[in-house]
């Protein structure tokens, strides 16, 4: 059965600017997964969406048993950094955004303006002068040299307090407080879950933000045992010329690296839940 | 990925810089340390050293010292390569007070540390073992007859060809630039994709390795100037050379060390490259279904050069031992042990650190024997090759302390001349203008120099 309806110009136009999207930016991801399953020779000597002869088996063998065990370390390294340092950056901003926007005090414009002035500095400028720092108090080269810079989010910050202002009507905190409830009940009981959207936007956008991060590692850390995983595999792949054997890994590294934070983000976007105030109080 | 990378180091670079003129004043003043005789340590209450590396599983050599050394405990901290970020992170280091006591440095680097007083003086302790290395190797750790570095390996220069395609278009590797351009033509003409090497034009350190070899070298000091002599007579023959072969087609154009090079050295339309020791390993490793095929000679000769000559592909690199240090005597042991000691650069061999800097090397099996890397050659020693080439390296060559700032102005202008933008000799004489502003810029003398 063929459908009569003929699709209007503008759909199709729609539908291929839409597919050429898709593909675009579909196929680095396409391209880092077959090339996981090529040896070095093949990454070079054969087109790039097709493996001839696939490895991929070896390839995760090698790559997890390299240096001993190197890379399963600097996974379990980078979840450790951007999973605890975005917990307690969320925390932080959910915390100070409530505050900020729930609280009446004097110079609160200006502490807000100071945080948004902090948005707008990028975290690379910052590195050098963390690095004196903590060279002066001897933290440089530690786990928590990199942990430490990576629990502040300005932006979070923002974002908590835009969503406390807009999802917290103010009725609600009368009828807790009339209740009996604490400020510190509220906030945990009521304000953390009534911003919970905005709290899980803040944590996923504090996690990439950390995982990603090359530059700070790059100055603080020297041990290649605490590094994170991006900078483990530049790490590799800078050592390609002396051994090519080292691009099988780099590339397996990225496909299986990549994959993991495609997991991680897809199993905590089921957190993204709106409208949980609907209906809480009469406006 | 790489460029990336690439920015990020550079910006690392120049934040360090910045970090290290605010910081100025600090270090100096350093005890001298105690007498040479300490050097081994006490096994009871060992000395640590930290030492900073990125070459592939030095860890084995230093687990190695270790052994054999128990007063002296050496910890390895693998770091990103020096131009990748690794260097920035040594200065900031010496400033904060933290950096670790030997480090890899090249010796194309070792000037600008020099100048950013980050090296400390090693001569009571390391003089005496100058006669293990390799002349032209141990210079480069010597400013003003002072010591401040131990050499590690180099990149002595030769030419990779397939041999195998060579007999079938009947011809023999090149003994001069002549023949070279002979054999390119003859290619041409045989094949229609086929071309005897690239011109790498994104590659410094290879451009200057082939000025390195016709003659005259770049920098030079006088009293405490520096001299500048890029563009000078030799380089311009050399340069004069290339142009002609870009002009008639004869060489490729495309990078070295780029996915299409990758390429060509499987499907031999690329047949030969002049390259470095270390070349072998990414011979063999991007093109193992070639084993077998392909040969090393010795790299091609100006006509009328009284002895033979090459090079050393971006000079090698050394262990130097950082200021700051609390135990000169023990870095300086540790790090000319890792270089001379047989089983150490028999490991380091393997782990394809360079050629090594030592002059005798019949003690190292791998250099006898070696049957993974042999039979790809069909079954040439190629190690003599490298040998000699090693030992034909110029003794005068001298590295200025703006090496990144060289590099980069010369791929640039080199980049521009290849698409038709001037010749190769005016990319090097521009080059040469460029670097006299770079060392003045850096308040250093520089004396009025001429072709």
């Amino acid at each position: 059965m063929v459908d009569r309806r003929r699709l209007s110009p503008a759909t199709v136009v729609v539908l291929a600017l839409l597919t050429a999207a898709a593909v675009y930016f579909l196929l680095p991801v396409a391209w880092v997964l077959i090339a996981a399953t090529k040896s070095s020779a093949d990454l070079f000597g054969t087109f790039g969406l097709w493996s001839p002869d696939p490895q991929l088996g070896a390839n995760l063998g090698r790559l997890f048993g390299a240096e001993d065990g190197l890379f399963g370390r600097w996974i379990l390294n980078s979840f450790l950094y951007a999973g605890v340092s975005a917990l307690i950056a969320t925390l932080l901003s959910a915390g100070a955004g409530y505050a900020m926007a729930k609280y009446p005090f004097r110079g609160r414009e200006l502490l807000f303006n100071l945080v948004l002035a902090g948005v707008l500095v990028p975290a690379t400028v910052l590195a050098l002068p963390t690095y004196l720092i903590f060279s002066e108090v001897g933290l440089t080269g530690t786990f928590w040299s990199v942990l430490l810079p990576s629990i502040v989010s300005p932006f979070g910050v923002y974002l908590a307090r835009i969503q406390a202002h807009a999802a917290i009507p103010d009725a609600l905190l009368e009828a807790a407080r009339l209740d009996g409830a604490g400020e510190y009940r509220i906030f945990f009981r009521i304000a953390v879950r009534v911003m919970s959207p905005a709290l899980v936007t803040i944590f996923l956008f504090q996690f990439i933000g950390v995982w990603n991060n090359y530059f700070l590692p790059l100055v603080m850390l020297s041990d290649q045992r605490l590094y994170p995983v991006t900078l483990g595999l530049a790490q590799w792949n800078s050592q390609t010329f002396r051994d090519p054997a080292f691009f099988e890994l780099t590339v397996t590294g990225a496909a299986v690296s990549a994959l993991l934070l495609v997991l991680t983000m897809a199993s905590l976007q089921r957190f993204w839940r709106a409208g949980l105030t609907a209906g809480s109080v009469k406006e | 990925m790489g460029s990336r990378i690439r920015t990020a180091a550079g910006a690392l670079a120049a934040a360090a810089a910045l970090g290290l003129a605010a910081a100025c004043g600090g270090g100096g003043g350093e005890e001298p340390a105690k007498s040479a005789a300490a050097a081994s340590g006490d096994p009871a209450n060992p000395v640590e050293l930290t030492f900073w590396s990125w070459v592939p599983n030095i860890q084995k050599a230093v687990d190695a010292f270790n052994a054999k050394h128990p007063g002296i405990k050496v910890k390895l901290e693998t770091i990103t390569p020096g131009p990748d970020g690794g260097y920035a992170k040594m200065l900031a280091g010496v400033k904060a007070g933290n950096a670790p006591d030997v480090a890899q440095v090249g010796y194309d680097s070792l000037p600008s540390f020099l100048v950013n007083g980050a090296l400390e003086d090693i001569t009571q302790y390391a003089e005496k073992d100058a006669a293990k290395f390799v002349d032209w190797q141990w210079q480069t750790g010597v400013f003003g007859g002072k010591v401040y570095s131990i050499p590690q390996a180099s990149g002595p220069m030769a030419f990779y060809y397939r041999k195998d395609l060579f007999d079938k278009w009947g011809i023999e590797a090149p003994k001069t630039w002549d023949d070279f351009a002979a054999a390119a033509k003859t290619i041409r003409e045989k094949d229609d994709s086929a071309y005897i090497s690239t011109f790498a034009a994104n590659q410094a350190p290879w451009m200057i390795a082939l000025a390195q070899q016709a003659g005259q070298q770049w920098f030079s000091t006088e009293g405490d100037a520096w001299k500048v002599t890029i563009d000078n007579p030799d380089t311009r023959r050399m340069a004069g050379f290339w142009q002609k072969m870009l002009d008639d087609k004869l060489v490729k154009t495309e990078a070295d060390m780029s996915n299409g090079w990758y390429k060509d050295l499987q499907t031999g339309d690329i047949a030969g490259w002049i390259g470095g020791s270390w070349g072998d390993a990414i011979i063999r490793g991007n093109a193992p279904k070639t084993s077998g095929k392909w040969a090393v000679a010795p790299m091609p000769q100006w006509p009328g050069a009284a002895k033979f000559a090459s090079a050393s592909w971006g000079g090698g690199s050394a262990s130097a031992v950082l200021k700051g240090t609390d135990h000169p005597a023990e870095a300086t042991a540790f790090a000319v042990w890792l270089t001379s000691d047989p089983e150490s650069v028999n490991i380091l061999l393997s782990a394809g650190y360079g050629w090594p800097s030592i002059k005798d090397t019949s003690r190292i099996p791998n250099l006898q024997q070696d049957d993974t890397v042999f039979p790809f050659y069909g079954g040439q020693n190629i190690w003599d090759v490298f040998k000699e080439a090693d030992a034909a390296v110029g003794l005068d060559w001298r590295w200025p302390p703006v090496s990144d700032a060289l590099y980069s102005t010369l791929t640039d202008n080199a980049k521009a001349a290849v698409e038709g933008d001037g010749t190769l000799a005016d990319a090097f004489a521009k080059t040469q203008t460029a670097m006299v502003e770079q060392l003045k810029a850096k308040g250093l003398n520089v004396v009025a120099t001429g072709g």
